[in-house]
This record gives structure tokens, sequence and C-alpha cells, in this order.
């Protein structure tokens, strides 16, 4: 041991400033419990106590038990924000993980020339911002004069098929467009955990594999699949309290709405809508406590998950 | 790395760590420079926000001019819309001080009309205006937003009449004379030749009105034209009354179907100002702040343009309509003394009700002011170039005793989207089915407004202070 680990040992603890061992750890855990005390734990039980009331002010406040909760069982714009959520979340899982997973293995292809021009090239959408990207893809999807119109006509043109310039992506294909324009985000960022995954796929297991007469979808199933599980599981989980939570991407797209017909309303958007435009923050609590208890379940699903593969490879 | 820590351990007292004298320096840093920020602004100085930059230049140079005159100073600062309303929002929910005076947009102040009406964050300005005759003097339509049960929140800042802005140089090469137009129907039937398929690809070139189903400004300002809305006088929902009704299916046989008359040229948008420049839509919604806009926006149309009342919706019926609404407001958080109050008054009354601000007003952003004492101002007879040399102010004071009243409903925002709803569902069936006529549109119509009105009436059974009892 060093002297200068030395110094920092129990004896010299207590005497400096006169703080025991005993307390030592309680005085630097200090700052952060009480800033969790403060801004966590508190506005976690306020929220629960909110969720109970029907407030407009210190003087303008009033219990109404669960009644907020039960408005919400019986309320069609909770139930279709709900069901948009959970298209989306379907589409970045059917949809976003398959291709990611599939832009990983492509990248992580021995002999292949450019892997990192093409990785930081695909990557790079995710450190645009979810704001610039929404307000990009709101132009790209107008009638008339967006991209996403003219480039189809363009391309279609030559087949003989007149693309109609009134497609309606941000009126009658509202989740086709908040898909979209999240593959263009997310694919990348998912792309590099599965990345990463992949290059820790055991090679020897892999040229057992081929020694075995394994062909390669045989490879992919038998041994990267199991050894990519864990990161898999991580990237889902993610995915889907990510995509529960998607909030800015029709704020903007819409321009502060929840887009025609309600097609673009998200859980938190509708969240917001309700604490912050109509001011009903009791109502906003219970919606956001709904969303919680979502995500916690999923959270528990894949814990559980998990724990069986765990138990099975065991 | 030992005598590093020797270093900083001899720089620092013993009994502080390096970790916690980080933090306490950053603690400190970010006090000084609070307490610096504060420290800019004059001892008593009061301050105003706006939202709008056009308000915020107009107002510069007069309040500096107001401080220069030895009064109570005051300092102005422009937030954006959003940011604004949830710091409004914020301090009057929590009683805290924003601002000493806000200007605010007409959907923002609504949302402060939630609670009891005792709780509402804005001084009650009812019995100043009384006292002051300003309720006279002020054309009354521009209280309404501003106003809840019966107490008036607000001075208001304009009166926003809409009229009908037109592609003068087409309709008058296609030999069209608007006088001859009375009604919606007269307009379409007027103006049908400009509908023409000149380049045979299948499709009318242009068409005759800027409007879609999803833009719920466009719905408002033919509601109201109608005499429809979303609430009644006592605040109660009105979304599937006969008139909502009557509208939303003559609205969707302009949208849809072979008599197709209206088409999207989004306001505000590189894209939409393009298609109005290449006249693809012949007339737009022009309130009287819209002429600015387009002045800057789309400036090859300076002189192509003309302005004309809104066609009614029957002979006889109302020319005109409301779009957008701004007022001052004096939150109770600036107001400690008596002697508060009647600063921030002047100061009100001199940035709003004075002849200069109805000037500037005009000249600078086109708005006409609701003060009536100055609707005969020859300001409002001045040629205006964007539209032909029509005296724009003229025609819109003209029309300004006729703007509808509107509501000031906390939900009035909600009511609209779902108003909008039920206008984008009939307009998609109408496509969907091919049924196009009035009994059908109209029977289907209430249905989708009946919907509307359930979540409405849902919302506000959630409200304890308005609906008098816990749901």
């Amino acid at each position: 041991m060093s002297a200068g680990a030395a110094k920092t040992g129990p004896a010299s603890s207590s005497a400096t400033g006169g703080f025991t061992s005993k307390s030592a750890p309680w005085l630097f855990l200090a700052p952060f419990l009480v800033c969790f005390a403060l801004f966590t734990v508190y506005p976690l039980v306020q929220s629960v106590v909110l969720s109970m009331q029907t407030t407009f002010g210190p003087g303008a406040t009033k219990f109404v038990g669960l009644s907020n909760y039960r408005g919400l069982m019986h309320d069609p714009l909770f139930w279709i924000a709900l069901k948009n959520t959970a298209v989306y979340t379907l589409g970045s899982l059917f949809i976003q993980l398959p291709i990611a997973l599939g832009l990983a293995l492509v990248l992580e292809t021995p002999g292949l020339k450019g892997r990192s021009w093409i990785r930081l090239l695909l990557f790079s959408p995710s450190m645009v911002g979810v704001v610039f990207a929404s307000m990009m893809f709101a132009l790209i999807f107008e009638k008339q004069t967006g991209l996403a119109n003219q480039g189809l006509r363009a391309m279609l043109a030559p087949l003989g098929i007149e693309w109609n310039l009134d497609f309606g992506w941000l009126q009658q294909h509202v989740m086709s467009a908040l898909i979209v324009a999240s593959l263009w985000m997310f694919v990348g960022f998912n792309m590099t955990f599965f990345s990463a995954a992949l290059q820790n796929v055991r090679k020897d297991l892999l040229e057992a594999a081929v020694v075995d007469g394994a062909g390669p979808i045989r490879r992919f199933f038998t041994v990267t699949v199991p050894a990519i599980r864990p990161v898999a599981g991580f990237v889902v989980l993610m995915s889907v309290i990510g995509s529960f939570q998607l909030f800015e991407l029709p704020f903007i797209m819409f321009n502060n709405t929840s887009g025609p017909d309600n097609r673009a309303m998200t859980i938190v958007l509708y969240l917001f809508q309700n604490g912050f435009e109509t001011g009903d923050l009791g109502y906003a609590s219970a919606i956001g406590w709904a969303l919680a208890i979502i995500l916690l379940a999923c959270a528990g699903i894949q814990r559980l998950t998990a724990r069986g593969e765990e138990a099975g490879a065991a | 790395m030992e005598e590093q820590q020797d270093r900083i351990a001899g720089f620092l007292p013993e009994w502080l760590p390096p970790g916690a004298a980080i933090v306490t320096a950053l603690a400190i840093g970010s006090t000084v420079m609070l307490l610096a920020g504060a420290a800019r602004q004059t001892p008593n100085e009061k301050t105003m926000w706006t939202f709008a930059r056009p308000h915020y230049l107009m107002y510069e140079p007069r309040i500096a001019a107001w401080n220069k005159s030895g009064r109570t100073p005051f300092d102005l600062r422009l937030l954006s819309l959003p940011a604004m309303e949830r710091r409004m929002m914020a301090s009057f929910l929590g009683d805290v001080p924003s601002a000493d005076v806000l200007e605010v947009e007409r959907r923002g102040v609504s949302r402060t009309f939630g609670g009891p009406v005792e709780s509402v964050g804005f001084y009650d300005l009812t019995d100043k205006l009384k006292e002051e005759g300003l309720l006279e003097a002020i054309n009354a339509p521009s209280f309404s937003p501003w106003t809840t049960r019966g107490h008036i929140f607000g001075l208001p800042h304009d009166v926003h009449p809409v009229m009908l802005g037109y592609r003068a140089d087409l309709v008058e090469a296609a030999g069209i004379d608007v006088s001859k137009i009375e009604t919606w129907e007269d307009f379409f039937r007027e103006m049908k030749p400009l509908m023409a398929d000149n380049d045979k690809d299948g499709k009318p070139d242009r068409f005759l009105l800027n409007m879609w189903e999803t833009n719920q400004d466009h719905l408002e300002v033919l509601l109201l034209q109608a005499g429809g809305g979303f609430f009644d006088e006592q605040e109660r929902p009105t979304l599937d009354s006969a008139i909502n009704v009557r509208v939303l299916a003559t609205i969707t046989t302009w949208l849809a179907g072979p008599a197709r008359v209206a088409a999207d040229a989004p306001n505000f948008t590189a894209a939409g100002n393009k298609l109005k420049a290449d006249g693809y839509v012949v007339s737009s919604f022009f309130p009287d702040w819209m002429g600015d806009i387009w002045k800057h926006e789309i400036p090859s149309l300076g002189g192509k343009m003309k302005l004309m009342p809104l066609p009614a919706w029957e002979k006889g019926g109302r020319r005109t309509s409301v779009w957008g609404g701004t007022m001052l407001g004096i939150p109770k958080t600036a107001v400690r003394t008596p002697k508060d109050f009647d600063v921030l008054w002047e100061f009100c009354k001199e940035l709003y009700i004075s002849d200069q601000f109805m000037r500037d007003l005009y000249r600078e952003g086109g708005i006409v002011t609701p003060v009536k004492k100055y609707w005969s101002d020859p300001i409002f007879d001045e040629p205006n170039a964007f539209f032909s040399g029509q005296p724009a102010g003229r025609l819109y004071i003209n029309l300004a005793p006729l703007v509808p009243n509107r509501n000031s409903s906390p939900y009035n925002t909600f009511a609209m989207y779902r108003t909008v709803d039920a206008l984008v569902k009939l307009a998609e069936e109408a496509r969907a089915t091919g049924k196009y006529d009035m009994p059908t549109l109209e029977s289907r119509a209430k249905v989708y407004l009946g919907e509307a009105q359930r979540q409405v009436e849902n919302v506000l059974k959630r409200n304890v202070f308005l609906s008098g009892g816990a749901s």
C-alpha cells in the first residue's frame, strides 16, 4: 500500500474533522440522497396525490378519489392514444429492429470495405435530434410539394404509374409516416447495439458449425441468435420504453396537434394535452401513472423472460 | 497522481473534499450569475412579456419613449408563444409572480379560465373598464374572448375581422364580377370558370378556396360566420347544433366529390406559399393581420390580390367572421398595492388605447384598432398596394361591428379539435362511399358531431369547478 493510500485509511478519516467511519458514507451520499428525495421521490408521491385531485392552483383543489382513473377507463381518446402507441411500438419492434439487425449483419461481413464510414452514415441520423428530424419529415411528407410524393411520382412514372401528389401521408397515413421517420432516426442507433453484440459472437463456435456442415441460416439461428440474445432483449426493452414515450415526433410533425382524427395521438401527447393545454393536471397525472404501469409490466415481462432463459441455459 | 492529490489537498482546507469544492463553486457561480441577471433590472422596473416579434418591434420604441418620460420604467421581453403560455400557467397555478403585464393570445387566455372565477390569475378589469367608459369605447365583440362568467380580464388589442382575399389578376382576366357575389353558392358558381382543366391532366388547374378538413382555423371561421360554434353563452357545449351539422355537411361537398372546389395550400409554410404564388388556390381567408404576412412571405402577389367580404351562408347573412386575438392582462401577482395597479393600467392604456398605437398597429401590421373613435381616421382610407390599391383598413372597419362573439371556455381548443375530428371522418367517409347528397352528409355529420359533443361533455364533467360537482 502506498503512503497516499495509507492516508485515506479509517484511522485518518475518523481523525479528519471528527467524521467517524460510520457517518462518512452517509455524508458522501447525502447530496445525492437529498436531491433524489427532493426531485424524484417527492414529485412521484405528489403525482400520486395529484392524480386523485382536480386542481386549478393552490386555492382551487378538490379531492376526487379514483375518479380520474375511472374516467380514463371510459375515455375514448385515451384508448385511441393507447392503440396508436401500441401500433407504433409494434412497428418499431417488427420493422425497425429486424432492419437494424440486418444492417449490423451486413456491416459485420468479413472483408467489407468502408465499414466505419457506412456505420457513421447509418448512425448519423440519430445525432441530429428528434426536433430537426420531425420538422424535416413534416416537409418531406407534404402533399403536392413534398419530397416523398414528388419522389414517388418521379420513380413510378417510367413504370407507367401516376403517383397521386395529393397522397395524404400526414392526413390518412399518419402511422406509416411516423414509422418511416422513426426508422430513419433510430435504425442506425439500434444497429450499433447489434453490431457490438455480433462482434462478441465466438468465432470458434461459428467455425465449428461450419465444420459440422451448418449453412448460414442454421448458423444464424443456432449460434448467432443465442449469443446476441441478452443484447437483443435489452434493445427490445429500450425500444418498447422509447416507443411508449413517443412525443416530440408527432407533436412537431403535426404542428402541436394530435393529427387528423387523432391519428397521431400517443399516450404522452395525450398527457401533455391534458396537463398543459387543458390544464387538468390531475387527469394528466393519472395518465402518467397508467403509462408507468404499462412500462413496468413490459420491464417485468422482459425480466421474467430473461430469467427463464438464464435458468434454461444453466 | 498522489502529488496532484497532495497539491489539491494543500490548496483546500482539510475538511473540504475536492468534489464538494467543485459543487460549492458551481453553486456560488450560478447564484452570482442569477443575482447579476436580477440586478440588470433597475429598481421598481416592471416587466412586460409578449409572444409576437412584430408586436415586440412595434412596442420597443414606444416603451423606450415611456421610460424616458420619467414614469415607472418597463422592460419588454419577447418569448415564444408556448414558452410564455407555459410560464404564465405555471405562475398562475403555483401562485408565483411572472411578468407585470402579459400580452397573451386568445387560446392561451382561455386556459386560465378553468377554475373558479376568483382563482383566475389575471386581475379583474370589469369595473375599471366600466368606470372609464372603455366598455362602450371598444368594439363589443373584442371583449368576448377575455370574458368569463361576466368578468373581463383583458384589454383587447384588435378586432380581426375576416375577409376573402382573392387573386384579382386571375378573376378579372376571366371577366368575373365579384360584386354579383353574395353567398358561398354565388361565389362558387361565378368563379367556376377558373377551375378549367387547361393542361388536360384530368384535374382542375386551380381550386377556388384555400381550405382543408384538417385546418381548425378555417373551420372555426366558417362555423362562427354561420352563427355556430362550440359553446353557448352559458358555456354549455353545442358541437352537435343544427348549424354546425349544416356547415360540416356543406363544407364536405367543397372538399370532396364531383363538386369539389377547395384545396390545401397551408399557411405559414414555404410549400403552401409556393402553391398560393402558383395560383393553385384562387382565394384564402384573410383576417386583417394576414395581409402583412403575405406581403412579406409572398411578395410576388403584391398588386395581384384584392379583398371582398366573406360570401354569406344565406342571402342577407353575415359577411365576415373572426380569426385570432390578443389582449393585455395584468397578473394578480403583479398587484401588491393599489398604486401598482394604477401604474400598470396607465401603461396598458398608453400601449393599446392611444392614437399613436392605432396608427402603428395599422401601418406596421395592417391590424385595425378595436377603439371605435379612431375608425374615422383617414389612415384607414389609404390605398394598399398589396391589395391592388384597395383601402384595406376601411374594408375591414366596415365589417368590424359585425364580427361574431366568441366563447372563452377553457375547453374551446379541445372542442375545436373534436369538431375537426368529426369533419375529417365525414369527408373521408364521403370519399369512401361516394355519397355527397346533403341528407346523407347531414345525418352522418350529426353522428360524428354527437360523438364529439359527448367527449367534450365528459371532459367538462371532470372539471368540478365548472360542472358544479365531482364526476
